[in-house]
Parts: C-alpha cells; structure tokens; sequence
C-alpha cells in the first residue's frame, strides 16, 4: 500500500482487515503531531466502538515499525512519549491471517 | 490497494526519437517493490498465479540435496461452514519486511542453501494456492523442518490478513490465525453489544482463546 503524501500538518493513518471495515476506509490523513498515547482516542472519537472492536486487538507501527502503545493514563515521561510527526506513516495492525 | 495514480499527465514526452513506449516503469501506480531479493533469499508478493517450477528454481542450488516445497491453498469450508472464496490484503513493504526477516533467521539457523516465500494477495479462488514456500538444503531433515518452521513464522507474523466469504450469508469474516477462532465478522449491523458468540474480542492478541 503506497500512500499519497499527507498534507501538511498531518500524517497518514492506514488502517487494515478488520481496522479497514471498521472504518470504512482504507487510509485516511490526520492532523500532526499527535502524541501516540492520544492516537486510540482520536480514534474512538472519530469511528465509535473501534477501540473494542479493533484497536485492543491490533498493533501499531510508526514508519513500518512497530511500536509499544503507552497507555492513555500514561501522562509521564513527556520528554520521552512518542509523537507522532508530520508526514509519518502509521499503521493499525489487527492479528494477522497469511498462508 | 496502492491507489492508481493517473500517470497521462505525467508530462515532458521526450522531444527525443522514442517518445513511444518508455519502458513501463514510470506507468506503475506509486510503486512500492513486490518483491526482494538477497542471497539465497527471494520473497514476492503477487496478484498472479503461483508458479511451482519458478520458486523452486529460485532455490536450486548444486550443494544441496533435498528441495521442500509448501503449498498452501484455499479451503472450501471453516469449521465446516461452507467459504464461497477467500481474498488476501496485506501492507506490503512491512509483509515483505517481515517474510524477509523470517528467511534471514531461518536460512541461517538450518544451514540452508536457498529459501524463498511468495504469497498471493487478493482473490483466491478455492482450491488454489495462496502461499508457496521452498527450502533447499544439503540434507532432507533441515529442509522439512525449515519449511515448516518458516510457515508457521509466516502464519504468526507476516502482515497478510485473509477474509473469507461464507456461502448463504451476507459478509465475511477477516480470520485471525492466532488462537484460530473465526475472526471480526463485517458488512453486518453490529446487534446489541455488537459482540456475536463467533470471537468478535476473541480474535485479538490479548485474549487469546474462547
């Protein structure tokens, strides 16, 4: 999946399987930054249900890595919380089903 | 889906003799690659058929022995609900990312000479293959456990996800192959809760098995 470039001032959200139908949409450009703490709740408020349906069950990855989801009551370590940037690419990884 | 980006304005035909025909690459849609490939390690997405003889001869090598090759293909049922057909999406430059780094582990843990995984990606018609993998290797026993270890890595972490059409019922199912339940059933209005008593939280990494 090649994304066009987010506009500026956001970054690409790709969304796959279960993420994809729950959404409706295959990708989608969201304002930039977002620390990745805040980023299931944007999500919940944009698409209800998602983050029962989908987002407990899925990984994320920042620019094809994965990353660890900080837990939203996780206010600490500001200086070290991911943000995610300006033309990132992200992606909702639900359990995979290759073979 | 790459999105297909119309490439007619894509401007300056060369003032030169061949304006015709620049050999097709500019022409793809954003293309990322389908396929990588590195010492003794080939691995390929594709929308095409697979092809036994081509995967095999990725692998041939004049020190080993013993050729293994996995064929995975699409089954007509799920826990014998009938499956009208399958389609396979993935992202594809962490898939290939991931198949790549499944081969690197394991060409080097079995002292294989070659490896190499291709998966199909969208419709599969039932009956036929979605996933090839081959193995070579100077002896058998280190090409039957390669191959079947490097399946079973797939199945558990390259980022393909299949969908299954059920016959006689509106939607599918994305499967999960962690904890084998059938996975988050779509295209349906979610009823109540919307949880059904078919895994709609049981498909997840966290709550393993229902």
């Amino acid at each position: 999946m090649s994304a066009p470039k987010p506009p500026k001032g956001h970054f690409n959200i790709l969304y796959f399987a279960s993420a994809s139908s729950h959404t409706g949409k295959d990708m989608e450009a969201l304002p930039a930054p977002l620390p990745l703490r805040k980023l299931f709740d944007t999500l919940e408020e944009r698409y209800q249900g998602i983050r029962e349906t989908v987002l407990d069950h899925s990984l994320v990855t920042i620019n094809l890595s994965y990353v660890e989801m900080p837990s939203s009551e996780d206010e600490d370590g500001e200086d070290n919380a991911v943000v995610i940037q300006e033309g990132d690419e992200v992606a909702i990884i639900p359990p995979v089903s290759s073979g | 889906m790459a999105t297909l980006q119309p490439t007619q304005n894509e401007e300056p035909p060369e003032v030169g003799a061949q304006a015709q025909a620049p050999a097709a690459p500019s022409q793809q849609p954003a293309q990322e690659p389908t396929e990588i490939s590195e010492d003794h390690i080939y691995v390929a997405l594709t929308h095409d058929h697979l092809n036994y003889q081509s995967i095999i001869d990725q692998v041939r090598s004049p020190e080993a022995g013993a050729i293994v090759v996995f064929a995975g293909t699409t089954r007509n049922n799920f826990n014998s609900l009938p499956v009208q057909h399958l389609s396979y999406t993935s992202y594809a430059p962490l898939a290939l990312r991931t198949m790549l780094t499944i081969c690197r582990s394991i060409l080097t843990k079995h002292g294989l000479k070659g490896i190499a995984m291709v998966h199909r990606l969208g419709v599969v018609p039932i009956g036929e293959e979605s996933i090839l993998i081959a193995v070579s290797s100077p002896h058998r026993q280190a090409a039957w456990r390669a191959g079947e270890e490097a399946l079973e890595e797939c199945k558990a972490k390259v980022e393909v996800w299949k969908r299954e059409e059920f016959a006689g019922e509106g939607g599918g199912v994305w499967r999960a192959n962690r904890d084998g339940v059938v996975g988050v059933r779509v295209d349906e209005p979610r009823i109540g809760d919307g949880k059904g008593d078919e895994g709609g939280s049981g498909n997840g990494k966290n709550d393993g098995q229902r």
